[in-house]
């Protein structure tokens, strides 16, 4: 049932005993960093947990500006690995880990997939982007701890995936669950029936936020459990939290990091049950301690034990970021909500873009979607109605009009990475 | 069960093109077809010699589409006989969905190719006014 049943069944109080002497511990080795040299100069020990609220705010901009070296607490000789963001804008992210770290990270990899079901004699394919991105090699560490056999595929080529898992028994696979959809259609086309041909089990997924009416139709279409992952290069990679046979929020090492949800506005922290931005400290790295990382995601921590057995508080679903917010015409809108309302029309397809343009001082919101094949029956009005359908559902959920088209299947870009599903062609 | 081709095809340019290629690609002839847009996206509806055969490339392509049940009757090219089928239909209550025509080599018919995909009951309403229907054969490769 468990991968370190001591730690992960602890009672709340023993983990918070644990949590205090770690950040501790964090605070000594972070004054080592030019950054927190100077930002933590005048903290001495903490005498309960309570206080890590008295501790300045790390944000993503800090990180930039702490460009390269800023934030390493070690000796160069002692890290052994790098990763890093693709930078496009700015500096880029720059994550380091020591030995020490990519073991605790392969550790923690290794609890979330045990949690979710994933033994030793189960075969692991993992299609995530090898890399700079934290998504494929902290999985494949994970994997390989737990002991999977681990087939280090990398992201795309549909038809060569397929041929993996059906020449090896693939049981387990980490997928985008973008690119899970994608695949099933390329198996379809092929005359696969994952359900009937592959012994697939479970799927990790993760790495861009999706709904809970996604996670069901990836279910349906393969026949297995799809379980929600989290996490963020800053801390490690993925594996900061994950969903336990429960399926219902995701466990977050509380031996791993110190979770706190505050208001962004007003930065107050907020109690379990509000929904607000998750900020994260680091409670167990070495090369690159992070302390209150806003992480300018949002949830809440939901505050009920679970039937599991596991005491590690949960985080809800993550609901979207606050740097990824929408706003048309003065109404904030986050994608997910597109997404929620695309998948409960059956008949539309699930590949889809969202635009934003200006046209005459208004804003546009354009959602293009793909035309499903199977739905088409070949009468215009049939197609109009479902657009005027999508419309009015859109309209609900957000507030806004948006204009539905239908494009032609295949035509979208292919996500190959994360999903890019928002086109911002607004003049900044 | 003649039927024609529904095909989705986007508002842009090159689209209807890439469905023509595919048709002219495998010695597909075209005999006529209608095509109705609503903004950005439309439906072009296609009559061919070998319609299975251009639905098969069709999906190879990854174009979307559908295969339509339809019914050609054939009338006079001459004032009024068009009037003359369509106000038979209507005293029967028969409503057209989709509806074009073609005139044949003989230059003094046309045949006009009704949609009647969810109007089963359209095949029997032609027979009971005499309309002449032609056989499946003849409306590919007339």
């Amino acid at each position: 049932m468990f991968w370190q049943k001591e730690i992960e069944t602890a009672p709340h109080s023993e983990i918070q005993k644990l949590q205090l002497r770690m950040l501790n511990d964090t605070i000594e080795r972070a004054k080592k960093s030019k950054f927190y040299s100077k930002k933590l100069q005048n903290v001495n020990q903490l005498k309960n947990i309570e206080q890590i609220q008295e501790l300045p705010f790390t944000t993503k901009e800090d990180l930039r500006g702490g460009f390269p070296y800023d934030f390493l607490a070690v000796d160069l000789g002692e890290v052994v690995r790098l990763h890093s963001s693709s930078g496009t804008t700015g500096n880029p992210t720059v994550v380091y880990h020591t030995a020490q770290d990519l073991q605790s990270w392969a550790n923690i990899s290794a609890r979330c997939m045990y949690a979710a079901g994933a033994r030793k004699n189960d075969i692991f394919q993992n299609t995530m982007g090898y890399g700079l991105f934290t998504g494929g090699l902290g999985f494949h560490y994970g994997a390989e701890r737990l002991g999977m056999m681990t087939i280090p595929i990398g992201p795309g080529n549909s038809k060569r995936q397929t041929w993996f898992m059906q020449n090896f028994g693939t049981t387990t696979v980490h997928i985008l669950p973008s690119y899970a959809v994608r695949l099933y259609h390329s198996m379809k086309e092929d005359g696969i029936d994952p359900k009937k041909d592959l012994k697939l089990k479970i799927f990790f997924i993760g790495a861009e936020p999706h709904t809970e009416e996604l996670r069901r139709e990836i279910q349906e279409l393969y026949g297995l459990k799809a379980f929600n992952s989290y996490g963020l290069s800053e801390i490690s990679g993925p594996g900061v939290a994950f969903e336990c046979g429960e399926q219902d929020g995701m466990h977050i090492w509380e031996d791993f990091v110190i979770p706190e949800i505050i208001d962004p506005d007003t930065l107050e922290v907020l109690p379990d049950g509000q929904e607000g931005e998750l900020v994260l400290t680091a409670i167990n790295r070495r090369a690159m301690p992070v302390i209150r990382y806003r992480t300018r995601d949002l949830t809440k921590i939901l505050p009920s034990p679970c039937a599991c057995g596991r005491t590690h508080r949960k985080i809800a679903r993550i609901k979207g970021r606050t740097d990824d917010m929408m706003i048309i015409n003065g109404v904030n809108i986050f994608p997910i909500q597109i997404e929620k309302t695309i998948m409960n029309i059956p008949e539309a397809s699930k590949n889809y873009i969202i635009e934003i343009a200006e046209k005459n001082y208004m804003d546009k919101l354009s959602v293009k979607i793909e035309i499903n094949d199977e739905a088409f029956d070949g009468t215009l009005e049939d197609l109009e109605k479902l657009k005027h359908k999508i419309e009015t559902e859109l309209k609900s959920e957000t507030g806004v009009s948006p204009i539905v088209s239908f494009v032609d299947q295949g035509t979208l870009p292919a996500a190959e990475g994360k999903a890019k599903r928002v086109y911002d062609l607004r003049k900044k | 069960m003649p039927f024609h081709l529904s095909v989705f095809l986007e508002n842009k340019p090159g689209r209807l093109e890439k469905i023509m290629k595919v048709l002219s690609e495998h010695k597909i002839n075209l005999s006529a077809m209608s095509l109705a847009s609503a903004g950005n996206f439309g439906v072009v509806k296609l009559l061919v010699d070998d319609p299975q055969k251009a639905f098969d490339e069709l999906k190879k392509q990854k174009i979307t589409v559908t295969k339509r049940k339809i019914a050609a009757v054939v009338i006079g090219n001459v004032p009024g006989a068009f009037y003359d089928l369509l106000r038979k239909l209507s005293d029967r209550g028969t409503n057209i969905e989709d509806c074009y025509g073609f005139l044949l080599n003989d230059g003094k018919t046309a045949a006009i190719v009704l949609e009647i995909e969810n109007q089963p009951e359209a095949e029997k309403v032609l027979k009971d006014i005499d309309a002449n229907v032609l056989d499946e054969d003849k409306i590919y490769n007339y």
